[in-house]
């Protein structure tokens, strides 16, 4: 692979003479990956323990050391975005955030409440309804954080932006929620195409402004394999349970097959009256195709509407590999999850030990007191320090295995075709933005670096 | 770019009082079109500047102050470095030399962060807010919202509350905990309610119930409940003591205390979540300091239940100490090390609470049992 920024500068003139010829209008840019993983590794492992023992609030300066490092590695034409957020305006962001959204979620937690007890006697209702109040705010704090990243995103000295539209975006995310839901998925690519049009028609570079092209048909490819593997789950549980059911004359197969299934686990084979239970293994593959069906469309519908990007005289064109996306992404992340699945069980096992099983009933109570005395408060130190740690090694491995892999791969996969319109930009304005992505912190939105 | 023969800087690249460095490889960018620049580069030790001078380009060159460069940090690759001005927020130098870099003596220096005061002033209004809304608006509302609730409501909130208890209890895959339903000893239970005054008889009434549990507990739900567990009857010495918890727990019930407490969790939590974003989940912090703020915010109202439990105990003729008794034996028979077996033991103002019932007895007042000791062992055979 190819490092440095020689390349893009080199076409130009290699000249130390004032006679250099004309600067060749550039016809094609390729994209670059430089950085190293085990760099990546250092820095947010570093930047990780440094956010574990502030509490938290040095995860600002992580995120943002840690979009350094990506946008840098990431050299269209040889040369690197540059990331210039800051992380005391992310600070500043979060709080402006928590002082708009306390009282929102405060008094409306408490008033659903209210409405739940009284008329259904239970919290549950409570609960759901104020999740289902938290989705719309939820689109808007998402567009929010990307207008926020593309405004301190440059590349070449050039800034990109995001005009403002993010309630537009909340409520235009919410119709086409309930149309996909209505429809049963099936216009699941109308949505993914619609959302995908109203944020790219609203991006710029410069003076450039990015146009979304395409019609919403062309990503029923990438669902494709989705498709087969509904389809084949489908056929499996509908051969398993009617045209020839495992366990025949039975009134009420799906209960059945539970209490069955755990008679089989504990006695170590399938009791009478299942008829060839081994067919039962048809649905881990089928499983498996949904997982891969899932990334697939994902990622595949990235790589189709990058293919129909456009900029006056700049084109986008990606050769993004569905399959190589897919297996980067179940093998990273079940190698980040089972890590963080045995940690779990430890800390359990750990609770258990130093607080005793009562601990966790205390809790449901309400009556647990910490404030008892000392060692119990020493316990739950130590609980609390082993629960951070094992969430900064989680997200650590996360970037090493999940992020970097993948962010590289779509990196060297995109590269721009017909530059010769980049010739035409200009610098746009600074877009001060002063809640950063507060909201988005707020709600636990940030996950994705 | 002439050095006279003669003098030996030239062949190290020395030109007069500047230091010339390949611009090989390194590119320059305007801060305005996103086209990479050619650069010579030039150190003037002089006037201590970095020339770039920009061959074929229509634009002159630009002077960088040397110590006002600055290199960008946590750029990924080993190969070259980006440089910026500090007096222009745009411009970049992509750098492939790293031997200018000795010219550069505050590569790493870093700016104050701006607008110092607005960030304090919106730290404050966070903090402010959060402590207001958790502190005064949130407790006020489920205060005034908690005698808004039908009693229908608060009843079956109670009972599908009491269920998960009762399910947590059991161990897996068995059915919920028993609750105890020796005939005698409920009727000494009810004799002990009647005695203490409580309204019987309607919807409305207190349920009060034993769980088979050793753990030594007693608590209160929304709609009335008060359960004890087997634990506590255990390790009372006299009936007046389990009055006086009970009276303690009535007056849970009569302050409306757990119904309130379910409504300020519901609205304290949700903001706490806001506070701890997904550095760690976030759902531990959230547990952790719920429970500070759920023991934090009992503290009045077990005074409230305490002031509460010496009036009826008083009417009954029982003496408010037994509340104290019962506190302090606990105390010394756990000590303060077990604290996780119950509220009580564990409770940080549990001293003064024992002084307190102790001082509420009226000197020469004549204080009896509130129930019979037959009574007495039939309760304690509850669950038998």
């Amino acid at each position: 692979m190819p490092a440095g920024w020689h390349h893009g500068a080199s076409r130009v003139t290699t000249s130390l003479t004032d006679i250099a010829p004309p600067p060749v209008p550039e016809k094609g840019l390729d994209v670059w990956f430089v950085g190293s993983r085990s760099a990546l590794f250092w820095l947010a492992l570093k930047s990780g323990f440094w956010t574990v023992l502030t509490l938290g609030f040095y995860r600002f300066w992580m995120k943002t050391r840690l979009r350094r490092w990506y946008w840098s590695s990431i050299r269209p034409g040889g040369h690197p975005l540059e990331y210039v957020g800051d992380p005391w305006e992310k600070l500043l962001g979060f709080f402006i955030a928590v002082v708009i959204l306390t009282f929102y979620i405060g008094i409306v937690n408490l008033l659903l409440m209210f409405v739940s007890f009284s008329l259904f006697q239970s919290s549950f209702v409570g609960y759901f309804a104020s999740f289902l109040g938290v989705i719309p705010v939820w689109f808007y704090a998402q567009y929010r954080a990307r207008r926020y990243v593309l405004a301190r995103t440059r590349w070449r000295g050039v800034r990109f932006g995001l005009e403002k539209g993010a309630w537009g975006y909340a409520w235009r995310a919410l119709v086409h929620w309930l149309i996909t839901i209505c429809s049963l998925g099936l216009l699941w690519p109308r949505m993914t195409f619609w959302l995908e049009k109203y944020k790219t028609d609203r991006t710029y570079f410069g003076s450039a402004k990015l146009v979304q092209g395409g019609r919403w048909p062309m990503l029923y490819r990438a669902a494709i394999p989705f498709a087969v593997a509904v389809l084949m789950s489908g056929l499996i549980v509908v051969w398993l349970v009617w045209l020839d059911p495992l366990i025949p004359n039975s009134a009420n197969p799906f209960g059945d097959i539970f209490s069955e299934l755990e008679s089989a686990e504990e006695f170590g084979f399938a009791p009478f009256g299942w008829d060839r239970p081994m067919r039962l293994l048809l649905l881990i593959p089928a499983s498996v195709l949904l997982i891969y069906g899932a990334v697939h469309y994902r990622f595949v519908t990235k790589r189709i509407l990058a293919d129909h990007k456009h900029s006056d005289g700049v084109r986008l064109h990606s050769s993004l590999n569905g399959l190589r996306v897919s297996m980067i992404y179940v093998l990273g992340t079940t190698i980040a999850y089972s890590i963080l699945v045995v940690g779990l069980l430890a800390i359990v096992l750990l609770v258990f030990g130093l607080l005793g099983p009562e601990a966790f009933l205390d809790e449901q109570l309400g009556m647990g007191d910490p404030l008892g005395d000392f060692p119990k408060w020493l316990a739950i130190g130590i609980i609390a320090v082993s629960y951070l740690s094992l969430f900064l090694f989680w997200g650590v491995l996360h970037h090493v295995f999940v992020t970097f892999p993948l962010m590289r791969h779509m990196a060297l996969t995109l590269s721009l075709h017909n530059v010769a319109g980049l010739a035409q930009v200009s610098q746009r304005a600074r877009d001060e933005f002063a809640e950063a992505e507060g909201f988005a912190e707020a709600l636990d939105l940030g996950a994705a670096i | 770019m002439t050095t006279p023969p003669n003098l030996p800087e030239a062949s190290d690249g020395l030109s007069g009082n500047g230091r010339v460095y390949s611009g090989l490889n390194s590119s320059y960018f305007d801060g305005d079109a996103p086209v990479s620049h050619a650069v010579t580069l030039l150190v003037d030790n002089v006037a201590q500047v970095l020339e770039i001078g920009l061959p074929g380009s229509a634009q002159p060159g630009v002077r960088w102050p040397v110590d006002e460069i600055r290199q960008l940090d946590d750029t990924a690759g080993s190969e070259g470095v980006i440089l910026r001005w500090t007096g222009d927020p745009l411009a970049r130098l992509h750098l492939a030399d790293p031997d200018l870099l000795r010219h550069l003596p505050h590569l790493n220096r870093r700016a104050p962060p701006k607008g110092r005061g607005r960030l304090a002033a919106w730290a404050l209004a966070a903090v402010a807010g959060v402590a207001i809304q958790i502190g005064i608006l949130v407790p006020l509302l489920a205060d005034r919202l908690a005698t808004f609730v039908p009693p229908a409501g608060e009843r079956a909130l109670g009972e599908a509350t009491f269920e998960q208890i009762r399910e947590a209890l059991a161990d897996t895959g068995l059915p919920p905990l028993n609750t105890c339903d020796n005939e005698d000893g409920l009727a000494a239970l009810e004799a002990m309610l009647t005695g203490l005054g409580v309204e019987r008889g309607t919807e409305d009434a207190v349920k009060v119930f034993v769980l088979d549990h050793e753990m030594v507990n007693a608590f209160a739900l929304p709609g009335g409940y008060v359960v004890f567990f087997r634990g506590m009857i255990d390790a009372a010495i006299s009936p007046n003591e389990i009055a006086a918890v009970m009276a303690h727990e009535v007056g849970h019930v009569e302050n409306r205390d757990p119904t309130r407490h379910a409504l300020r969790s519901a609205g304290s939590i949700g903001i706490l979540g806001l506070l701890f974003g997904d550095f760690a989940g976030g759902a531990a912090v959230l547990f952790l300091t719920e429970q500070l703020i759920s023991a934090s915010y009992s503290q009045g109202a077990e005074s409230g239940a305490d002031e509460y439990a010496y009036v009826a105990l008083e009417d009954a003729e029982v003496s408010p100490a037994a509340l104290g008794d019962m506190f302090e034996r606990l105390r010394d028979k756990y000590g303060d090390t077990d604290g996780i077996v119950s509220h009580f033991v564990s409770h940080p103002t549990l001293t003064s609470r024992i002084d307190r019932s102790r001082a509420v007895v009226r000197e020469g007042a004549q204080y009896g049992d509130i129930i019979s000791a037959d009574d007495w062992d039939a309760l304690k055979a509850v669950c038998d």
